[in-house]
C-alpha cells in the first residue's frame, strides 16, 4: 500500500532580503540634466535631512536610471525601506527648485517591477 | 497600568584636568546633547529630544549627569552621546567625552548603582594614596556612603573595616 502523496506548503514571511522601489523625479520647471550620480546624491541629501548622518550612511542603490523621463529603480533592505520612502516623501527642492519625488511601484522582487497593470495598454501591439 | 516609561541614563564626564569640570551647568549638556542628536539622527532625532529629553542631575564635583528619555528612544540618544568631543560654555570650550556608566529605569536604580560605583572607585583609590592622612580620609569617605535606610551594610562595613585597621 503507498501512502497518499503529502501536501506541503511553505510560507515565507519575509521573503526577500531586498527591497526594490520604482521612483520618478518630477520637476517644476521641466526636466534637467541630471546625471545619476547627482540622482543619488539628492536623495541622500534627504536621507540627511530628516534622519542625520546615521540615516543618510544607510547604503541603498540605484539600479537602472533613465535620464530622459527622469525615473529609477532604488534598491534598499527592509529595515531601511520606511527611512527611504519617508524621506523621498518629504524632499522638496533641488537646487532651490521645487521638485517630488513620484513613487509608481514598491515590490520586494525585482521581477514585480517589469510589470505593472497600470501602465498596461491594450491594443494590437501588447505594450507595457 | 499605563502610564510613561522612562530610561535614566547615568553618564560621567571625563575631561583631561578636573578644574574645568567646576564651571559645567546642566544646561550645557542639554544643549551639546541636542545640537549632537540633530547632526547625527536629523530632524526625527530633534523631535524625539524635544519630546522626552531632560538631564535630570548634574554634580559638577564629580562630573556625573543623570540623563532622563522615553523608553522607545533612549538608546538613539545613548548613540548620539558618543559624538559629543567638547562642552562649551560661556565661550569656553572643554574638550571631554561622555561615559555611559549605567542605565535604569528609575531614578533610585540609578542612586543604588551610582552609591556602589563609588564604593568601588574608593576602594580603588585606596592603595594609590600616598599619605596615612589621605588613607584615613578614604576610609572615613567609605564607611559613611550609603543610603539612609540600608543600615544592614553599614554595620558589615563597620566590622570589615575595623578589623583592617587592627591588621595596619
Amino acid at each position: 500500500m503507498e501512502e497518499p502523496s503529502k501536501f506541503e506548503r511553505y510560507v515565507y514571511k519575509n521573503a526577500s532580503v531586498y527591497h526594490y522601489m520604482k521612483i520618478s523625479l518630477v520637476l517644476e520647471n521641466g526636466n534637467k540634466y541630471i546625471t545619476d550620480a547627482q540622482f543619488k546624491q539628492l536623495i541622500t541629501c534627504g536621507l540627511k535631512d530628516l534622519y542625520g548622518e546615521v540615516g543618510a550612511s544607510f547604503p541603498f542603490d540605484l539600479l537602472k536610471f533613465d535620464q530622459n523621463e527622469l525615473t529609477g529603480i532604488l534598491r534598499v533592505y527592509n529595515s531601511g525601506l520606511v527611512k527611504l520612502w519617508s524621506a523621498l516623501t518629504l524632499l522638496g527642492s533641488y537646487q532651490n527648485e521645487a521638485c517630488a519625488f513620484r513613487v509608481m511601484q514598491v515590490s520586494p522582487f525585482l521581477l514585480a517591477l517589469s510589470g505593472n497593470s497600470r501602465e498596461l495598454q491594450f491594443g494590437d501591439q501588447l505594450t507595457l | 497600568m499605563v502610564r510613561f516609561k522612562s530610561r535614566y541614563l547615568l553618564c560621567e564626564v571625563c575631561v583631561p584636568d578636573r578644574s574645568s569640570l567646576q564651571l559645567l551647568e546642566d544646561r550645557t549638556i542639554y544643549n551639546t546633547l541636542r545640537a549632537a542628536v540633530n547632526r547625527a539622527h536629523g530632524d526625527y532625532g530633534s523631535a524625539l529630544f524635544n519630546i522626552g529629553v531632560i538631564v535630570k542631575y548634574l554634580n559638577a564635583h564629580t562630573g556625573v549627569v543623570l540623563i532622563r528619555s522615553r523608553k522607545k528612544h533612549y538608546r538613539l540618544i545613548w548613540s548620539a552621546l558618543s559624538f559629543i568631543t567638547c562642552l562649551e560654555n560661556r565661550g569656553q570650550k572643554v574638550q571631554c567625552f561622555l561615559n555611559c556608566l549605567h542605565v535604569g529605569g528609575t531614578i533610585r536604580t540609578c542612586q543604588k548603582f551610582l552609591v556602589k560605583y563609588n564604593r568601588q572607585q574608593l576602594h580603588r583609590m585606596l592603595p594609590a594614596c600616598k599619605t596615612d592622612a589621605e588613607k584615613q580620609e578614604v576610609r572615613r569617605a567609605i564607611l559613611s556612603c550609603s543610603l539612609s535606610n540600608v543600615r544592614e551594610e553599614e554595620a558589615d562595613e563597620d566590622g570589615s573595616d575595623d578589623d583592617g585597621d587592627e591588621e595596619t
